[in-house]
């Protein structure tokens, strides 16, 4: 069912609009999954490293999963780093996203993530390709694969890039075709930052939350958070949180900063991380 | 004319005992010969001693010798032959009698000075337990053998020495066993102090609780992080060796000839420390006379691997048998010999095949892919039987120098002294000891189930916190119990009796961390 491969061509009346109005849309694609017109009225491309940091992948998992939990598909590469939270954020708010694959409709690439490739067609997702078979991606394929991530969307979002990037490429794809482009602001120091960085000085919309995006997608707001868990910590706790809450800390570099022993400080960190309060990743604490 | 004589053979870390029968035929051609499965080194051993007793100016009878080590059945290796068979061939020349409740034992150089030989400790032992009363070793190895008090211990320099001392024309000094050797203060000297260490407090601490309950631990981090200086501080930390620990590790670096001349029990813990490259008879011991690898040798002590994701597989995975087990059993066709293995391993590696896996400045190249594989190098069951996780993060250079710069107070804790440490960590050593006094274990990391439920009991609050992180975390089963041993440790560096959640808490920082990058 899911796993069986169709083919719609360019002059089909479900051949989405957007991507039949760039230059060179694709004359026919293959695609596996139910293809469902409404899938392709609010389309969101999100794209960036593959060298993905920590901090990354918490942007994209908080903006996906807000917006996707609004009604809008994700559309990115199925590569490992950013693509995939990408998709993994959109599967896990109960959205819809759609994976452009580089290689032929019948290839898994990269295999090991053939868990996700699965789920997103038994959610009601799609993976899509315009080549058929199971070619191999090549260099080639990764940039024309891009046009059609770009021109499915009515905006991309960059979340991480280097300056030397396959997601400056759709990022440009995405300027040529007059659609919406976003960028996640990101330490200028990161080297997968330069790229968005870059991109923002020259005038994509900067993100700074999910409503700058849902906004363009005359989308309600993701109403403000309630976070009323402040309350019933010891000082000790509230000192940490105080702390996280500015930025993620190691477990060293927070004890240097709050003047307390490894051993006390561990203690109170696991007790915060059993609640569900902070949470630890790539070696650092985050406020969950 | 049939002459006798008393000496001994090593096999692995036991001792049998060998006679040196030397016949003096007074008929036939004059030659020198020895039967008893000698092997290349006991055979040469004709020439030495024929050379040693010329050069000490004795005559050397040219009659037909024919010596026999028996039992003639068991392959007998060593050079220490060499002194039971000089002193037997000259007692007939001299005319002297061999004291029966005596055992030599000693290499002959060709001037007729004794060498220092390997296994004098375990001769000692021997000898205390066959009733021998008197001990002739060379010189250079009569500390080692000196360790024993219930035996008249003598110093050979020279052949000829020990042949006028037993014809009673001169008396030769035994040594008298000194109870504190000088270098029996038990402070290691380590490379580093941890005082030295800058940051890296949650390592230090995971260090400190490893030492204080003799438990495995993994240092993952990037490449110039400190974990290799973390562990070259650790032997600064650890306790100094018990009598009878002392005794045990002594023993394993007098059969595999790790003791240099003049050198007697070991006072502090063996940190052993093999490249990479080890191959797995090395490290775990081996060889047709089957030696004792890298994990006996840290007997008692440390076993460092650096770079623990480059060991070979198949290497690793021969550790499994012996972490369990605190032994290993060598098995060959002719012999089996078991050689202790309780040491504690502290395995240090990078996070992924480049090693900038969650750096702050530089970025990771590795795929996801290559990062999985190369954790998946060392296998589950190695992962497991270590007790400690800790992360060693980059530290930044600067930040660390301005934080513990003079005049910069009240912000963050000057780092302890590892003389400080060692305190605390003596101290829960103590208490463990007193603890597993019955039970034949010595620190925390070796109780079994039975030991835990006695001894590392959880209250109905603690107990709730393991059961939830078990879920949150996704612990194994091993690794629960795990816990309960780290908290049992953490405890004890306190010197609580109970374990609180505190503990508890603070144990399960050093869980295992699955990888989040999947």
């Amino acid at each position: 069912m899911v796993r069986d491969t169709h083919i719609i061509y360019k002059e089909d009346a479900l051949y989405p609009a957007l991507l039949r109005g760039i230059p060179d849309a694709p004359a026919r694609l293959y695609y596996k999954g139910t293809w469902a017109e409404e899938l392709f009225t609010d389309c969101l491309a999100v794209v960036g490293s593959r060298h993905m940091t920590s901090y990354g992948r918490r942007v994209t998992e908080q903006l996906v999963g807000e917006v996707a939990s609004r009604g809008v598909t994700i559309v990115s590469g199925f590569m490992y780093g950013i693509d995939v939270a990408a998709h993994k954020a959109a599967l896990g708010a109960g959205g819809k996203t759609i994976a452009i694959m580089p290689c032929g409709i019948e290839r898994i690439h990269p295999e090991y993530q053939e868990d996700i490739y699965w789920r997103i067609l038994e959610t009601g997702g799609l993976v899509l390709s315009e080549y058929e078979g199971d070619s191999m991606p090549a260099y080639w394929t990764y940039p024309k694969r891009n046009r059609i991530v770009a021109g499915l969307s009515k905006a991309t979002l960059v979340v991480e890039a280097g300056l030397k990037s396959g997601s400056l490429i759709t990022a440009e794809l995405t300027r040529m075709f007059g659609r919406k482009l976003f960028a996640v602001p990101g330490p200028i120091t990161s080297e997968v930052s330069k790229g968005t960085t870059k991109l923002l000085k020259e005038g994509a919309t900067l993100v700074a939350s999910s409503d700058d995006i849902l906004e363009h997608y005359g989308k309600k707001r993701a109403s403000g958070q309630a976070s009323g868990r402040a309350s019933g910590k010891n000082d000790l706790e509230q000192k940490i949180l105080d702390a996280l809450q500015q930025e993620p800390f190691e477990v060293d570099l927070l004890a240097r900063t709050l003047g307390m022993a490894a051993s006390t400080l561990g203690t109170t960190l696991s007790l915060l991380e059993l609640q569900g309060i902070i949470k630890h990743e790539g070696g650092k604490y985050y406020v969950d | 004319m049939l002459i006798k004589v008393s000496s001994a053979l090593h096999i692995g870390l036991e001792t049998v005992g060998v006679d040196v029968e030397i016949n003096m035929a007074s008929r036939g051609l004059p030659g020198f010969e020895i039967v008893g499965l000698p092997s290349k080194a006991v055979d040469e051993s004709k020439e030495r001693v024929r050379t040693a007793i010329v050069n000490s100016q004795i005559e050397f009878p040219s009659r037909k010798i024919t010596v026999n080590l028996a039992p003639a059945d068991i392959p007998k290796e060593g050079s220490f032959y060499d002194l039971p068979i000089a002193v037997g061939i000259l007692s007939s020349v001299l005319d002297f009698r061999i004291p029966k409740k005596a055992l030599f034992f000693g290499e002959l150089s060709l001037d007729g000075s004794l060498r220092h030989t390997k296994g004098a400790l375990l001769l000692a032992l021997y000898a205390k337990e066959a009733g021998y009363t008197h001990l002739f070793v060379p010189k250079d190895s009569v500390n080692e053998a000196a360790v024993i008090p219930e035996i008249t211990v003598y110093p050979v320099a020279h052949l000829a020495e020990v042949v006028e001392h037993l014809a009673g024309r001169y008396a030769l000094e035994p040594v008298v066993h000194k109870k504190t050797a000088p270098s029996f203060d038990g402070a290691a000297v380590a490379e580093f102090d941890m005082a030295e260490i800058l940051g890296q407090e949650q390592a230090k601490r995971a260090m400190e609780i490893a030492a204080a309950g003799g438990h495995n631990i993994l240092m993952v981090g990037s490449p110039g992080a400190g974990k290799t200086m973390l562990a070259r501080a650790l032997p600064g930390i650890l306790p100094p060796l018990q009598t009878t620990e002392s005794l045990e590790v002594t023993k394993i670096y007098s059969a595999s000839g790790n003791i240099p001349a003049g050198g007697g029990l070991l006072a502090t813990r063996p940190f052993r420390a093999p490249h990479h490259s080890t191959s797995l008879v090395g490290l775990i011991g081996g060889g047709s006379k089957p030696q004792p690898g890298e994990i006996s040798l840290a007997h008692r002590g440390v076993l460092f691997l650096d770079e623990f994701n480059e060991f070979p597989r198949a290497v690793l995975e021969a550790l499994r048998q012996p972490l369990e087990d605190g032994t290993v059993t060598i098995a060959r066709s002719l012999r089996r010999v078991q050689y202790p293995a309780q040491f504690m391993l502290v395995a240090s590696a990078n996070p992924c095949p480049c090693g900038y896996l969650n750096h702050p400045k530089k970025p990771c190249i590795c795929s996801p892919r290559e990062v999985q594989k190369y954790q998946k190098r060392t296998s589950g069951p190695i992962l497991d039987r270590i007790d400690l996780h800790v992360e060693v993060p980059a530290v930044e250079v600067d930040d660390l120098a301005q934080h513990f710069s003079v005049g910069k107070k009240g912000v963050g804790l000057a780092p302890e002294t590892s003389q400080k440490i060692r305190e605390r960590i003596q101290q829960a050593r103590d208490i463990q000891q007193q603890r597993f006094s019955s039970d034949n274990i010595r620190v925390n990391a070796e109780m079994k189930n039975a030991h835990l439920k006695q001894y590392a009991k959880l209250a109905s609050d603690v107990e709730q916190i393991l059961r939830q992180a078990a879920n949150r975390f996704q612990l194994s089963a091993r690794s629960y119990f795990r816990m309960q041993k780290i908290a049992r440790t953490i405890a004890d560096l306190e010197g609580v009796q109970e374990i609180e959640v505190k503990h508890m808490a603070e144990a399960l920082q050093y869980r295992p961390k699955i990888n989040n990058e999947e």
